[in-house]
């Protein structure tokens, strides 16, 4: 049944998002290669498990895959249409391929983003493009809020956007920058996207609570010093790609059962 | 079955968004009659940025309006700059990037409806070549932590380099050397001096400047090889108590450039306009950019134009040859180019593949409140071509006898009605007041009776 899923919640949230930028951002999105990529993630998704007899939930795994393509939509750029189907598909490819048991560990949004990005040359992320305004924040707060209390997953967001502001605050007093030069830099639409959409997927970070944190705050330290050491606008996307085989080793040190979409549903019914 | 149906149904979306979407070749065209260009603006300083990877020449054309021995000059730059990095370009040349890449007024006149054809322009051309620098360099004394490490001069400009340790020490070695540092100017210092950048300072060696003959200050030049991409206008912003606009010209090889941590958004563009606009061009652009700048609660950078610099369509200027690119500080392009040959002039001319140097112009309007962060910047890919254009279109005013002739007519009314609404959006200018100016101008255009009605329509 529709909205019964918490996916459906995000599928939702993040449609809107994107109206929300083609309807009132006027950036360079374009409907045609929205559309590549939702069904290049879907047909992927569909061929893998099909060849993948052992994936038990491939009918709920069409959702995930309209949820990453949903997530390259809103932060991918490319002139080309192939680019973008390449994204989808390494995206989705990346979670038969790179696994450990039953786990993949790459974010599938994340993996798609970096293949575009080393291995074409005419894709791009244009993380000023949110702009700044208070209430995209809060609305993006809100409603990813509102999914990782759901699905229990908010410590992994409070860790990195704790730690990474944490970081920036030290940096801004250090170099005596006023504090509205902090808040811009903070208040930016891709790095709350990121750090309520991206890094929270359950399905590739660890599994103990402990882990999260702590793999959160690796990710917000090396995104920290990609964005102020090597000047890098996209340091958010390369630090979770470099550091997401760290969740293998995490697991291995914190152990605890692994998220599944149907334990989380039972649970909320009981 | 159900899957399979999921399956051809993405495949299916996948084949019918690529036929329908497919990049469709988009040619403007028209006739160049009147471009907007950085003269508008009291106080517009412009900057030419050609980058390459890590390289960058900056080109730095200020605004100075007062007595050439009062000028100074203070730029935070991410390396310590050689006096083979740094020269003086040629003033002439940002006007011609500016009048390249300025918004631009085009007009058409309406064919005879009686005698239906198309017409259709095109241009392109050629471009460039050039050669790169770069470098860094290490220098000599110290006093109060700053370190001059470089001393040198390049044409009329007496130039040093300093390193300091902490920001109140540079400032006492700046007015000590007679350098008249704005107040507030420690604190602003302080998160470059941090950040671990040089300062690149100039000022006017009167004797040279005399010497030299030129009436105003030429633009400077700097090479530099840094992955910093961004422009430190924080300092400018100290003594200015209104908005200052800023124009960026991004030179790259590869597509668009935009900001990173502000928004960068398209100017309003290929908007029917009323031909009366044509007289008043520099007024209408003016009220636009403000109307636009309100609109996006001026935090947001404006794009007037992205286009490859081989060719433009319809050209608001001559597009730069091999030798003025190379003078705008592009380096990555192969001297022994065929392309080298001087143009003919006028503006028709034959398309000549590739030159791989895309221009983006930036309008940046920019207060303390609204752009706390400087800005940074990244050339993207996206090879998508934009200019700000804005169209007339005249009526055509000759006798018409057929049945088209009359639809065409009496389609006229509804054309003005929405290119005055059209007008009036864009500028917040009065509506009555435009439709009073068209008025004028139709009736001008029209001596036929029907002509007058159709003014006395509009106007009404």
């Amino acid at each position: 049944m529709l909205l019964k899923d918490i996916r459906d919640y995000q599928i939702l949230f993040l449609g809107s998002f994107l109206v929300l930028g083609i309807g009132t951002r006027d950036w360079t999105l374009h409907p045609e290669l929205i559309g590549v990529v939702i069904a290049s993630c879907l047909s992927t998704q569909w061929i893998l498990s099909k060849l993948n007899s052992q994936e038990p939930e491939q009918k709920l795994n069409l959702r995930s895959a309209l949820i990453t393509s949903l997530g390259l939509s809103l932060l991918l750029r490319a002139d080309h249409w192939t680019t973008m189907m390449l994204a989808g598909v390494s995206a989705i490819a990346s979670k038969f391929c790179f696994k450990v048991g039953d786990k993949h560990f790459f974010n599938p949004g994340n993996f798609g983003i970096i293949t575009a990005l080393t291995l074409t040359s005419d894709a791009w992320v244009s993380p000023g493009q949110w702009g700044e305004e208070w209430w995209y924040g809060l609305l993006f707060a809100g409603t990813g809020g509102l999914i990782l209390q759901r699905i229990g997953r908010w410590d992994t967001t409070a860790a990195f956007l704790g730690s990474y502001s944490l970081l920036e605050a030290i940096r801004n007093l250090w170099l005596g920058w006023t504090w509205d030069v902090y808040w811009h830099r903070l208040m930016s639409g891709s790095l709350l996207l990121f750090a309520l959409f991206m890094v929270t997927d359950p399905r590739s970070i660890p599994n103990a609570k402990i882990g999260r944190i702590v793999w959160a705050i690796c990710i917000a330290s090396l995104t920290f010093i990609l964005r102020n050491n090597f000047f890098i606008s996209t340091a958010v996307f390369w630090s979770l790609f470099a550091l997401a085989p760290l969740t293998i080793v995490i697991d291995w040190l914190w152990s605890s059962p692994r998220f599944a979409w149907f334990e989380n549903i039972r649970t909320q019914e009981n | 079955m159900k899957r399979l149906r999921i399956v051809i149904s993405s495949l299916l979306i996948t084949v019918l968004a690529v036929l329908c979407f497919a990049p469709t070749a988009w040619a403007f065209c028209g006739f160049y009659v009147a471009k907007a260009d950085s003269k508008l603006y009291n106080q517009a300083s412009q900057v030419i940025m050609a980058r390459d990877g890590d390289r960058t020449v900056l080109t730095m054309a200020n605004d100075f309006k007062g007595e050439v021995k009062d000028f100074a000059m203070v730029v935070p730059v991410p390396t310590v700059i050689k006096k083979e990095q740094v020269r003086v370009a040629p003033p002439k040349i940002v006007e011609r990037l500016d009048a390249f890449s300025a918004p631009r007024l085009v007009e058409y006149f309406d064919s005879d409806p009686c005698t239906e054809y198309d017409r259709v322009l095109n241009e392109a051309l050629p471009a460039p070549a050039a050669r790169a620098r770069a470098g860094a360099a290490r220098g000599s004394a110290s006093e109060l932590g700053v370190t001059v490490e470089a001393r040198f001069n390049v044409g009329e400009y007496d130039i040093v380099i300093l390193s300091a340790k902490e920001s109140g020490g540079l400032e006492t070695w700046l007015n000590r050397n007679g350098y008249k540092i704005p107040r507030g100017a420690k604190q602003l210092l302080q998160p470059y001096v941090r950040s671990g950048m040089k300062f690149f300072v100039a000022k006017v060696n009167l004797d040279k400047f005399e010497e030299s003959g030129y009436q105003f200050l030429r633009p400077l030049q700097i090479s530099y090889q840094s992955r910093k991409f961004m422009l430190p206008i924080r300092l400018g912003m100290i003594n200015a108590n209104a908005a200052q606009d800023l124009i960026v010209y991004v030179l790259s090889p590869k597509g668009q450039a935009e900001i990173t941590n502000y928004r960068t958004v398209k100017v309003p563009s290929d908007a029917n306009i009323p031909v009366f606009v044509k007289n008043e061009f520099s007024d209408f652009y003016k009220s636009m950019f403000q109307t636009s700048y309100l609109k996006e609660d001026r935090k947001v950078a404006f794009l007037e134009y992205a286009w490859d610099m081989s060719s433009c369509d319809p050209c608001s200027a001559e597009p730069l040859n091999p030798e003025e690119l190379k003078q705008a500080g592009v380096f990555w392009l192969d001297n022994n180019s065929s392309n080298d040959e001087p143009f003919p002039s006028g503006f028709r001319r034959p398309p000549i593949v590739s030159s791989s140097v895309f221009i983006t112009r930036l309008h940046i309007r920019y207060t303390r409140d609204r752009f706390p962060e400087d800005p940074i910047f990244q050339a993207t890919s996206n090879q998508e071509s934009f200019q700000g254009r804005y169209i007339l279109q005249h009526p055509f005013t000759g006798e018409l006898k057929c049945q088209a002739g009359r639809e065409y007519k009496r389609s006229l009314p509804k054309r003005f009605e929405q290119e005055a609404q059209t007008l009036a959006k864009l500028t917040n200018w009065n509506i009555q007041d435009i439709r009073r100016k068209m008025k004028l101008t139709v009736g001008d255009l029209n001596s036929s009776w029907w002509g007058n009605f159709f003014s006395w329509l509009v106007g009404m």
